[in-house]
């Protein structure tokens, strides 16, 4: 992993604190399902960590989801389906 | 460019037809802790000894520079930058910086001496002088294989905070 990557998820993103985001992000239903198919095979290779590991102090290689979304201020957030594409209209921030 | 996840990839091959309808802006703040983990992710084969960044709230940001230098030996300087106006493409596709302090008696001499030699050592987008450092945005990424997001940038400015830097993009496609 990249170590600009690992201390994004090592801190839980704290260093883009006032980040903002507002406006419409267009996605192609070609993206979207190469999303969905990209996700699924990610849930396919990840290995069940063993019961004896769940404490470990090790940082994660990932970031957790929850302390993720409780960094997230989202004002507007609009889902919307056209010709082809998916809209989200979004107004958040970090 | 490393590997990246299939859909990042097809975004990037064609960004204008996958991302088509797009209008946003974005205000993308980014820590001292995580720039300098930027900088410090640079490549080793380099004579920088020491580089960090500083942002200051008078939208300043103060680079702390080590580099072993032929002949004279280390050169330790702290100097400081001000962000000029905005990137708007595709009539100024310059980013500026100003130079605002941190050469000391003999250095500008020395560069204006050395302009030459200065631009052929810079990767190509980025210009050097006594007075400023620009950054020719649709050269460094194209640079970087991400010549194809260039058109989608509408305007990109820079400012400090105190300890962040704030990108502000605007992106249409």
């Amino acid at each position: 992993m990249h170590p600009v990557q690992k201390h994004l998820f090592d801190t839980n993103f704290q260093d883009l604190e006032g980040t903002r985001i507002e406006g419409t992000i267009a996605l192609s239903d070609e993206l979207i399902n190469l999303g969905i198919m990209d996700f699924l095979s990610g849930l396919k290779s990840t290995p069940t960590p063993p019961a004896s590991k769940k404490n470990s102090t090790a940082p994660a290689a990932a970031p957790d989801p929850k302390a993720l979304l409780a960094k997230l201020d989202i004002e507007v957030l609009q889902v919307s389906a056209k010709e082809g594409k998916i809209l989200l209209n979004i107004k958040a921030g970090i | 460019m490393p590997d990246l996840p299939p859909p990042l990839q097809t975004l990037l091959n064609n960004p204008q037809a996958h991302l088509e309808g797009t209008d946003v802006r974005i205000d993308l703040s980014l820590g001292r802790t995580l720039l300098n983990e930027v900088l410090a992710a640079r490549p080793a084969d380099t004579p920088v000894e020491e580089l960090f960044l500083d942002p200051e709230n008078d939208n300043t940001v103060n680079l702390h520079l080590e580099v072993k230098a032929p002949v004279i030996g280390l050169v330790k300087r702290r100097i400081t930058f001000r962000p000029g106006g905005p990137v708007v493409f595709p009539s100024q596709p310059w980013l500026h910086l100003e130079i605002t302090d941190g050469f000391r008696f003999m250095d500008k001499p020395i560069i204006k001496l050395m302009q030459g030699q200065i631009a052929e050592k810079l990767p190509r987008g980025i210009e050097l002088t006594s007075d400023h450092l620009r950054l020719h945005v649709p050269a460094l990424l194209t640079a970087a294989g991400y010549q194809k997001l260039v058109p989608m940038i509408k305007h990109l400015q820079l400012h400090s905070e105190a300890n962040c830097l704030v990108i502000e993009l605007h992106l249409v496609a």
